[in-house]
């Protein structure tokens, strides 16, 4: 895992400062059906490579994060606060 | 009705202060400590608020995007809060902390040495020049802290951790007492 995330807000904290929420997925609409929701709830690829999280920096500035790293060689290779970029176009 | 009554007194009240010749804590006034949170999309805010807060000896502090510390050592009347919070509107927001939060004061020529024990925060003057706050964790208590002078940081911890920060504080400094 991760040890050192370079927070936009707050520099590079350890993770102990952070929760972990999970896969930072595109959120299906409203109006999607069942299985589109079932599959966005409950189904993980977790793939050994690339994968994009949601952060939260509890004890830190308190803001949700995604971060980008690799499961494989625990880098990070990105970090930015989840409101840049608009939640819609966030969503399919 | 109950005969038992609540009193208010000082988070830290029965703690002795530390004073050697390279590390000191101590208490620092319960007066005021105002959260401000500024509306999503505000611009400037920091600005409003150094207009706002008159000649009171105070500070502000930055605690993370768009969030920000007012700090006085002396309690800020009722009239004159209800007064700034109005003026905050509809920018910003204000929330009064002042019994929620406690502050520490840490100096010494040893106090980053010390501090330094609990925290991953880089605290070197180059790093965290004066002036600068953080919020970061400080072993498992998450705590707001800010470098009032090369020597000496300021800390804002919620009250309830007020006590067991302190404890560890002073354990920190130990090998410097
Ligand atoms: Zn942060």
């Amino acid at each position: 895992m991760a040890s050192l995330v370079p927070c936009p807000n707050c520099g590079r904290r350890p993770k102990e400062e952070f929760t972990i929420k999970g896969a930072a997925l595109s959120r299906p609409g409203a109006d999607a059906d069942s299985e589109n929701w079932f599959d966005y709830v409950y189904l993980r690829d977790n793939p050994r490579g690339a994968y994009e999280e949601y952060w939260h920096h509890t004890s830190g500035c308190r803001r949700w994060l995604v971060v980008m790293r690799d499961t494989l060689t625990h880098e990070v290779a990105a970090c930015r606060d989840a409101t840049d970029g608009s939640r819609s176009e966030r969503r399919k | 009705m109950s005969e038992f009554r609540p009193t208010l007194r000082p988070a830290l009240g029965s703690k002795q202060p530390v004073a050697s010749a390279t590390f000191g804590l101590s208490t620092l006034p319960e007066g005021t400590i105002i959260h401000v949170l500024a509306r999503p999309g505000e611009q400037d805010v920091a600005h409003l608020l150094a207009s706002l807060n008159g000649s009171d000896p105070h500070a502000l502090r930055p605690v993370s995007p768009d969030q920000w510390f007012i700090v006085r050592d002396a309690a800020m009347p009722n009239q004159e809060m209800k007064g700034l919070f109005a003026a905050l509107e509809p920018r910003a927001s204000g929330v009064d902390q002042s019994h929620g939060r406690v502050r520490i004061r840490i100096e010494g020529k040893m106090a980053q040495r010390a501090l330094s024990k609990g925290t991953a925060l880089d605290l070197d003057s180059s790093a965290f020049p004066v002036g600068q706050s953080a919020v970061t964790l400080i072993g498992h208590i998450a705590a707001h802290i800010t470098r009032v002078s090369s020597d000496a940081f300021e800390i804002i911890v919620l009250r309830g951790f007020a006590e067991s920060l302190w404890d560890d504080l002073t354990r920190m400094g130990l090998e410097f007492s």
